[in-house]
């Protein structure tokens, strides 16, 4: 199949229509508006259904509906409205019902800016809703990367029975960019009896959609099951870009479209003979631990935290691997403001020089 | 090699289009492309400004600091982006807005009626085909006129007779010279 310029958000929405996504619910924010409006012709074509719903908090149920009826279902929003749909994807993760969740994120806190930011990362990877559940997090930095993580993300999504959430800022969904996208896919179904309740009426009791949970020891046994799921995530789930750490001095970290910029820097200083690199978390949750443990401490002199946030909000992840083994600096912007490469340049280079003395 | 383009004017001038179709000519004839849109709330009227990258190589980052060529569709733009344009580079304007632009030490400055041309031509809206006719002239090296042409007949040949005026402008733009 050719090669074919769309954008972020069409990448998003075509490859779950690939994937075998035949339902989505969604309520419009910008900068994610081109998601649903993709599918609300383009899931008629393959018999799927499209719901434009009266809020947020309607939208994420109709998804936890049409997900417990079997059918692979996503919904789409930004900042505001993910936090509007938090209880639905609680609920999700708490019934075990596989589901996907697009954040195509913008400035923020509260109705914020409607420009590109990462400010949703914490909201993301620690507390996409209230119980202490977590998800798989994809952070992808090309559209073909969005394209892939979204393909895959209902077979991790069911393989759990746990949703699946996607973070990806403002600016990779509205620019366009070369993608190739896969075949379509038939997904098998009857895995899916285990939540189905189309199919629940000959499969065993225990195999049912519960919630709430009674007595509360089932409910601690499940808490129990969801803790080991996420210590298989970190064992074998791990997505991440590694570029130019082996003998690198200074390391950049910076997922999304921030890494798009900070590779470019680390590839100008590289060039200037500055051992420099870049670890790029792909998923967010889980977190790279590898990548950062495997350094030779004794080489790192510090470590470049590069986000479209402020405060900063990956630092802590970063913090809890590193282990006060290295400095940690910051260059961060926000609020709708994008980074340019000159500066990601400039500003390594300055906080390069003036950690080690003489620049080099 | 890496290039660069800034086009940006007022919303409603065709800033998006116009990139969306550059980017689409240069993947057309097998080259990577970035296409990022910016602009704010407003449909009509607030400023608008998109970049395109095209790179025969893996396009590492979108977020260029500075641009090889800047096409600006009114005087607002110019001013605002001028300072983006790399030493060297290229600046084609659209002289029917901005008024005779005068020339920069270092830079190509290029003047185009582009509103007066597409009036003469029937149709404001295609003012900025023009811009990308005289993109095609200036020698920048972005995009080759065989495939732009290729992609404007595919692009806009399901819509009636809109080719031929899209054709039209593309070609006065590149015939245009200064007088």
């Amino acid at each position: 199949m050719a090669k074919e310029l769309v954008n972020g958000c069409i990448a998003i929405a075509e490859s779950a229509v690939r994937a075998g996504c035949r339902f989505f619910a969604g309520y419009p924010i910008t900068p994610q508006n081109h998601i649903p409006e993709y599918f609300s012709h383009r899931l008629p074509e393959v018999g799927g259904v499209f719901v434009q719903g009266e809020s947020e908090v309607a939208s994420i149920n109709m998804v936890y509906g049409a997900a417990a009826g079997g059918t692979r279902a996503m919904t789409s929003s930004s900042g505001p409205g993910i936090s509007l749909k938090a209880e639905g994807i609680s609920y999700l993760a708490g019934t075990q019902i596989p589901a996907v969740i697009v954040n195509i994120s913008r400035g923020g806190p509260g109705l914020g800016s409607i420009q590109p930011a990462q400010q949703d990362y914490l909201q993301a990877t620690k507390a996409l809703g209230h119980g202490g559940f977590k998800t798989i997090v994809f952070a992808p930095a090309t559209l073909q990367e969005a394209v892939d993580l979204t393909y895959s993300a209902w077979d991790y999504a069911e393989r759990d029975r746990n949703p699946v959430f996607i973070l990806m800022d403002g600016c990779l969904g509205n620019m366009m960019e070369t993608v190739k996208f896969p075949e379509m896919k038939e997904p098998d179904r009857n895995s899916t009896s285990k939540w189905n309740l189309y199919r629940a009426k000959d499969v065993k009791r225990s195999d049912r959609v519960l919630s709430p949970y009674f007595p509360d020891a089932i409910l601690e046994m499940q808490n129990k099951s969801r803790n080991a799921m996420m210590k298989r995530w970190a064992e074998n789930d791990v997505k991440v870009e590694e570029f130019m750490i082996d003998d690198a001095e200074f390391i950049a970290v910076a997922y999304g479209i921030a890494a798009r910029s900070a590779k470019e820097a680390v590839i100008c200083l590289r060039k200037e003979g500055y051992k420099i690199g870049l670890i790029r978390p792909i998923t967010l949750n889980p977190f790279p631990s590898k990548s950062f443990n495997k350094l030779d401490y004794s080489k790192v002199k510090g470590f470049i935290d590069t986000e479209l946030a402020i405060p900063a909000q990956m630092r802590i992840d970063i913090q809890a691997e590193v282990l006060g083994r290295a400095p940690i600096y910051e260059y961060c912007r926000s609020g709708g403001i994008l980074f340019d490469d000159e500066a990601v340049y400039s500003n390594y280079k300055k906080i390069i020089t003036e950690a080690s003395g003489n620049g080099i | 090699m890496k290039k660069t383009l800034v086009i940006s004017g007022s919303g409603g001038q065709g800033v998006m289009s116009a990139g969306i179709i550059i980017a689409e000519a240069a993947v057309d004839s097998g080259r990577n492309a970035v296409y990022l849109p910016e602009y704010g709330p407003q449909q009509r009227g607030g400023t608008a400004k998109c970049t395109v990258i095209t790179d025969e190589e893996e396009i590492v980052s979108p977020l260029a600091s500075k641009c090889d060529v800047l096409i600006a569709l009114n005087s607002q733009s110019y001013s605002k982006f001028k300072k983006a344009v790399k030493p060297g580079g290229t600046l084609i304007v659209n002289s029917s807005m901005t008024g005779q632009t005068e020339n920069i030490d270092g830079f190509k400055i290029i003047n185009v009626p582009a509103d007066d041309i597409s009036s003469s031509l029937g149709n404001i809206k295609v003012s900025n085909i023009v811009m990308i006719g005289a993109l095609l002239s200036s020698g920048a090296d972005i995009i080759g006129k065989e495939e732009m042409t290729k992609t404007l007949v595919q692009k806009f040949s399901s819509k009636s007779g809109s080719a031929d005026i899209n054709l039209e402008a593309l070609n006065a733009g590149i015939n245009y010279r200064e007088k």
